[in-house]
């Protein structure tokens, strides 16, 4: 029987807290899990990698998250982009979804959601 | 020994004692460097291992007994509790706590010695503590130690836990301001809940102290909860002290009911400037075009702070706009000055110079420009 690969989904966060919470939590929901911790790493992944989900903090050092989502959309990385960001404040979740991302969450966050929303960029 | 061999031994001294220095300076360096590495190393264990407690509620691993003094264990705790929200708050306490992490920070609270050991306790209590640990908490909001009294507060706000209320109001009276104010931050995370509390507080101590009944009444404009505004009318009506009236004039403009219109108005016309000036601007703020009679007299007020406030509370209504308009022409002066000036705030000066440049200016547009231009040339 083929066992499809696992998902692979790149988190970006240059907080060490949030990148092992969500590699723990997406390993143990099957999930093959990609780390980056700033901007031009996240980036440099996104591209060259193929990742089915990207998990991406607003603010990060090197380049915004929205900057990223921007270069890869110019250059035709089409790979769904879930913003995650303290900042609370509509104008950036407008702008979030405006430059291409499928989802936005503020931190702090519900890890419940936070996997039912990865999960439901998967259907079975 | 002659001179020379003192001086050469004087040099030598000076020379080992420097080497001493530089050499205890670069070691205590590697030493410390050498901690902060393992310090951040055990941290990433712990948030590791505190992350798999959240998505393994069953997992089985040994925290070890003396995990509650690692500050790195508490540090990586809080980053996780600031992290998430929600049910993943309790699964962590709950998590945390099976292996008595809690009560070890409770012992280290109840402590006599190390305020450090003591601050980092109530720290991990207030973060990540269920509302068993409550009573703890409690006992701790009268603590010698300023910081751990904030902390204990905030983690009884942060656990809901209601009957704290009335001990954090309690204490307005008998805390610096600093840790006064850092209270009632933490009553707003009460809620309505913290109102009458509050009132209850004002009511019985406003006639002893006025720094904290003042504190309390501000805490209610931070509310927002309109429950407040009738005791509030009460009060103002009954008290002495000056920064209480202030305080609860300040408060119910924030509130913003039309109730408080005829309080406000009766302090409008009050011996004291500050308290005419602060009414000014709280019937601006309640919304009740009654207040206009009232604000358009404070142009003509003796004290520059009672004519600015009333000429920028007529700014916020379209007929106080027309009045201001008019009070170019007052034979007083100093009104014209509060109008013109209100004016400008509100955009009339942009308006009517764009106005005259589309040729299309009214009356008002033309004697408001003329004003501002007479009042800038300097006399000769």
């Amino acid at each position: 029987m083929n066992q499809a690969a696992p998902k692979r989904i790149l988190v970006a966060d240059d907080s060490d807290t949030i990148t092992t919470l969500l590699e723990t939590a997406l390993t143990a929901g099957g999930y093959e899990v990609l780390i980056a911790r700033n901007g031009f790493d996240t980036y440099e992944l996104g591209k060259s990698e193929n990742v089915d989900l990207v998990i991406l903090d607003h603010l990060m050092p090197g380049l915004l998250g929205l900057e990223i989502i921007e270069r890869w959309r110019s250059e035709g990385i089409e790979v769904p982009v879930i913003v995650l960001s303290g900042v609370d404040d509509d104008r950036t979740v407008v702008s979030s979804l405006e430059v291409g991302a499928v989802d936005f969450i503020r931190k702090p966050f519900r890890l419940n959601e936070l996997m039912a929303r990865v999960k439901q960029r998967f259907p079975l | 020994m002659n001179g020379i061999e003192l001086l050469r031994i004087a040099v030598l001294v000076v020379y080992i004692v420097s080497g001493l220095l530089l050499s205890s300076l670069i070691v205590g360096k590697r030493i410390h460097q050498r901690r902060q590495l393992a310090h951040y190393r055990r941290r990433a264990k712990y948030l590791a291992l505190l992350s798999r407690g959240l998505t393994t509620p069953d997992l089985r691993v040994d925290l070890g007994p003396r995990v509650a003094e690692d500050q790195a264990f508490l540090d990586a705790l809080i980053d996780i509790r600031t992290s998430v929200i929600g049910p993943e708050s309790d699964e962590l306490a709950t998590f945390v706590g099976r292996f008595g992490v809690m009560e070890g920070y409770a012992r280290r609270l109840r402590g006599r010695l190390f305020v450090t050991r003591r601050l980092r306790a109530a720290v991990a209590l207030a973060e990540v503590a269920d509302d068993s640990f409550a009573p703890v908490l409690m006992d701790h909001l009268g603590d010698r130690e300023p910081e751990i009294r904030i902390q204990a507060a905030r983690g009884l706000a942060r656990m809901h836990w209601t009957p704290a209320i009335d001990a954090i109001v309690d204490r307005f009276s008998v805390e610096n301001p600093w840790v006064r104010s850092r209270f009632e931050d933490t009553l707003l995370s009460f809620g309505s809940k913290a109102t009458w509390p509050l009132i209850a507080y004002i009511r019985v101590n406003h006639r002893f102290e006025s720094p904290g009944s003042a504190a309390a009444i501000r805490t209610l404009a931070n509310l927002g909860d309109r429950d407040a505004v009738t005791p509030l009318i009460d009060i103002l009506g009954r008290a002495s002290d000056i920064e209480i009236k202030l305080a609860a004039i300040e408060t119910l403009g924030v509130l913003g009911v039309p109730l408080a219109f005829e309080s406000l108005e009766k302090m409008f016309t009050a011996e004291d400037w500050r308290l005419r000036a602060k009414a000014a601007t709280a019937l601006a703020k309640v919304g009740d075009p009654r207040s206009l009679p009232a604000l358009s007299s404070g142009l003509i007020d003796s004290n520059w702070w009672v004519r600015r406030n009333a000429a920028q509370g007529l700014s916020r209504y379209p007929e106080g706009i027309r009045r201001l308009h008019a009070a170019i022409r007052s034979a007083f002066p100093f009104a014209r000055d509060a109008a013109a000036e209100a004016l400008a705030d509100a955009g009339e000066v942009i308006a009517a110079r764009q106005r005259i440049e589309e040729g299309v200016p009214t009356d008002e547009d033309l004697e408001l420009i003329e004003f501002i231009q007479s009042e800038l040339v300097v006399p000769g």
